[in-house]
């Protein structure tokens, strides 16, 4: 018995590996188990070792290449840039969910909350007196270095265009008079087109010398000096902590909800007091309007939540939201018209002008269409029933389901329904005549047909339809969302382009990562599926 | 009238203006309870005829009757067992099996469903693979779980394509067993195509050859006047099978040699000539080459 458990477990961890198509880390798990050793570190190092090398190589090169070029928004960011401003959005995220349970405290917490965000901020702010101390410190040991080796290179840079300058004023007297000589007749009037020219070649000869000096000194004073930078970095570091642990003292004290409520709450009592005092009948409907208000408010506070900030996180979360509303749509549109278009010619026959014009349309156009369609039906979302339905159900309240993510996920499925929908059809009307005949032996009706013989045997194609649906999705979703300026995945990459900020570039590869990775594990939960409800055993492309 | 009839019936592939006739006027007459065998070469069309009795073809000219009733469409109560087996490789195989009964047996509770199900996969021997996927099952295997599917829908006519031919010996003769008994328990009416002529002699009370395609038809039936329950280990001594065994056979070996006859006759007409005997120069010829070539070799051997 106990020689049999570890064989079952490496089977069962075998089985996972095959199902999920990560097959590659197989002579891992057997050589864990010390199956055949020899053999698992040879595929070891065939399909793992070397791979692995190569992707450091890719890396390493990215690493040299990246600083070579320089752009408009600065150098092409290194991977330790990259992973650097993946941890700033971690950091962001982290913040916001703090700021947003600190909105929410109450009583007792509160207070200890607040009088730790306090001890903190006092401690920071010593700390940021000392940084910027150092940070002043080493400006002008960077400033005297830097002014100490450009000094030289201006003064002959002054000597230079003093000497050019005298130079040219030589020049200029020269041809004044050669001028008045032409003009008397003196000398032909060649003599004064040479020394015109020659003059202008001197002229920007010398502002050439001038030129070479002057990028010196530009160089010198673009090189960045490393403690310098680290100062700045640092002091940034804290300042920007510091200016958080504010907004934390904010929601903490007088931002904070249950002190909000609590203030609402004494204006209430006071007003009623006002109310029951009042003399005249216009006194009295004023104060009772107003205790109306302040009840309302005392309302809306107390279900009110915090507006956080749009982190990656939530980007990505409603990013994937929008893939598989457009998922659903899509298969709910695809299958059952795939399975029509299978089951019958002239469906096929009926659908195949629209599928053929429509297929090819870019997502682009299928965007402004669906934006313009869904704005129409929802000319004020704000008090539309349909999206304060979802603002009631918890989780999704928060991804902030709007027109926008309508017409976004409408575009994702109007793209993704076309491999969906061909390859149902084609699972359908390739289905073996063999297993036809075994319903009409049994004479299965209709609906019979459909489920135990039909469907079953199209779903394996049905699968790879849906399969490249959802990675036409994915692509799709991106670029719609960058396009429209819909909250998501695309909007924080195009937001960051827009902005510009030094960690810009980062952040759009660091997204480029990001949705590689989603697109990748969409995939890899598709193959799982379609591993599922295959049944000859055969394995999935990958 | 019989209770199994096909009158004057013929089957043809292809469009019309290219149209391969595989049967051409087929009659058969089976009784009710009589167990039918039918033998022919490999694409004679025996699998066709089945699917006309089944009612999965239907014949271009002429006619099908069961029970004097023309036959037009498929039905349960001609349970066809296909040659390719056509099992649902979407199903287990108690599920492959399940579908029939279900179908068959609508008034059948679950409990009962389970039990006529796993009564009919113990028939075939394969409880231990019940719960498999035919691609996970041997070529026999899956024969057999065809077999228990056609059997459990207790069809009245039981049509067999090749029922058998991918077992082993030993299962096979348990099989016909089964077979047997349950169309004589259960007086049912067989029709199996084989391709087994001791098979055939063993099981059957008529055996119908059906002639080269194209234009295949049925030829005189050998009648099989043994008694039963025939004995496999004292069959083989009894003369009268002894004889139909080898009619039949001949009648095979002669039925192949004229087809081949009437094949030639339509290519080339070859000059008649007697090969000569090359066999003993030949041999000679090889043998003196041998001596020859190990020869050469111990001259090698020595000057190496
Ligand atoms: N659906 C079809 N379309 C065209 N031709 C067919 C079709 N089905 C069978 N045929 C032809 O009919 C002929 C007889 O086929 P059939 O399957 O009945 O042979 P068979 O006697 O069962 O052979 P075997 O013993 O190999 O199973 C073959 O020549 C085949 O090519
Ligand atoms: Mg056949």
């Amino acid at each position: 018995m106990s020689e049999k458990t570890p064989e079952k477990i490496k089977y069962s961890i075998l089985r996972f590996l095959d199902v999920t198509g990560f097959t590659v880390f197989d002579p891992l798990v057997r050589l864990a188990f010390r199956e055949e050793p020899r053999k698992q570190v040879e595929s070891l190092v065939k399909f793992l070792i070397i791979p692995i090398i190569f992707i450091a190589a890719c890396t390493g090169l990215w690493w040299v290449v990246a600083p070579n070029h320089k752009t408009k928004s600065g150098e092409v960011p290194t991977p330790d840039i990259v992973i650097s401003s993946a941890l700033i959005n971690d950091t962001f995220s982290n913040r916001e969910k703090t700021k947003e349970s600190d909105f929410l405290l109450q009583g007792e917490d509160r207070l200890e909350s607040l009088k730790e965000v306090e001890h903190l901020m006092a401690e920071r702010a010593t700390e940021l007196e000392f940084l910027e101390a150092h940070l002043a410190e080493q400006e002008s040991i960077y400033k005297t270095r830097t002014e100490s080796l450009i000094s030289p290179i201006e003064a002959q840079l002054n000597a230079l265009k003093e000497k050019n300058r005298a130079a040219r004023t030589g020049r200029s007297s020269e041809i004044d008079t050669l001028s008045l000589q032409v003009a008397s007749g003196e000398r032909p009037y060649e003599a004064l087109v040479r020394a015109i020219r020659e003059d202008g070649e001197l002229y920007a000869m010398g502002r050439g010398e001038e030129s070479v000096f002057k990028d010196q000194i530009e160089a010198i004073r673009s090189d960045k000096y490393k403690p310098l930078e680290d100062a700045r970095l640092a002091v940034n570091a804290v300042a920007d902590e510091i200016q958080f642990l504010k907004k934390r003292q904010g929601f903490l004290s007088e931002s904070n909800r249950s002190v909000k409520l609590e203030q609402t709450k004494e204006k209430l009592v006071a007003q009623d007091g006002k109310l029951s005092n009042a003399e005249d009948a216009k006194a009295v409907l004023r104060e009772a309007k107003a205790f109306v208000k302040l009840e309302d408010g005392i309302g809306r506070l107390e279900t009110q939540q915090y507006a956080s900030a749009m982190t990656v996180y939530l980007q990505i979360k409603r990013s994937i939201f929008t893939v598989f509303v457009g998922f659903l749509m899509a298969a709910a549109i695809a299958i059952p018209i795939g399975i029509l278009c299978g089951l019958n010619k002239i469906a096929m026959a009926c659908l195949t002008p629209i599928i053929s014009i429509f297929k090819p349309v870019s997502p682009v156009v299928w965007l402004l269409i669906f934006q313009i369609i869904v704005g129409a039906f929802f000319p004020d979302p704000e008090s539309h029933p349909f999206f304060l339905f979802f603002d009631s159900i918890p989780f999704i309240n928060t991804l902030g389901i709007n027109p926008s993510l309508i017409f976004s996920a409408c575009t994702v499925a109007m793209c993704a329904v076309w491999p969906a929908l061909v390859n149902t059809a084609l699972g359908v009307a390739s289905i073996d005549k063999d297993h036809l005949n075994v319903a009409r032996v049994l004479r299965l009706n209709f609906w019979d047909r459909l489920t135990k013989i039909i469907i079953p045997s199209s779903l394996p194609l049905v699968f790879t339809g849906l399969r490249i649906s959802l990675g036409v999705e994915w692509m799709v979703l991106i670029a719609a969302e960058a396009l429209s300026s819909s909250d998501g995945l695309g909007k924080f990459v195009w937001d960051e382009y827009q902005n510009g900020s030094s960690f810009s570039f980062a952040n759009i590869i660091y997204a480029c990562f990001v949705v590689g990775l989603i697109g990748f594990l969409l995939d890899r939960m598709m193959i799982v599926l379609q591993r599922f409800v295959s049944f000859d055993g055969s394995e999935t492309a990958v | 009238m019989s209770y199994l009839e096909i009158r004057n019936a013929s089957v043809g592939f292809g469009p019309e203006s290219n149209r391969a006739n595989v049967l051409k006027g087929i009659n058969l007459s089976v009784e009710k309870n009589e167990f039918v065998a039918i033998i022919g070469f490999s694409g004679s069309g025996k699998s066709t005829l089945m699917s006309l009795l089944a009612g999965l073809e239907t014949p271009d000219s002429g006619s099908v009757y069961l029970n004097g009733k023309e036959v037009t469409q498929p039905s349960p109560e001609r349970g066809i067992m296909f040659q390719n087996y056509s099992l649902l490789p979407w199903l287990t195989v108690y599920e492959n099996i399940e579908l029939a009964v279900r179908k068959v047996f609508t008034g059948y509770s679950k409990a009962q469903v389970k039990d006529h199900v796993l009564k009919y996969i113990e028939m075939v021997n394969l409880l231990p693979a019940v719960e498999k996927k035919p691609h996970e099952l041997s070529g026999g295997m899956r024969q057999r779980v065809s077999l228990a599917r056609t059997l459990s829908m207790k069809p009245d006519v039981l049509l067999l394509d090749e029922p058998l031919s991918a077992l082993d010996a030993l299962t096979r003769s348990n099989i016909q067993d089964e077979i047997i008994r349950i169309w004589e328990e259960d007086k049912r009416t067989v029709v199996m195509i084989t391709n087994d002529v001791d098979e055939a002699l063993l099981m059957a009370d008529r055996i119908i050859p059906l002639t080269m395609g194209p234009d295949a038809t049925l030829d005189t039936p050998f009648e099989v006047p043994l008694e039963r329950p025939r004995d496999r280990a004292t069959l083989n001594a009894n003369m009268r099978y002894r004889q139909l065994r080898t009619d039949i056979a001949s009648f095979l070996i002669e039925m192949n040699e004229e087809s081949k006859r009437l094949r030639s006759k339509t290519v080339l007409k070859m000059p008649d000539v007697t090969p000569r005997d090359f066999t003993i120069a030949t041999s000679t010829a090889l043998r003196e080459f041998d001596e020859e070539d190990a020869f050469q070799l111990e001259e090698e051997e020595k000057a190496g």
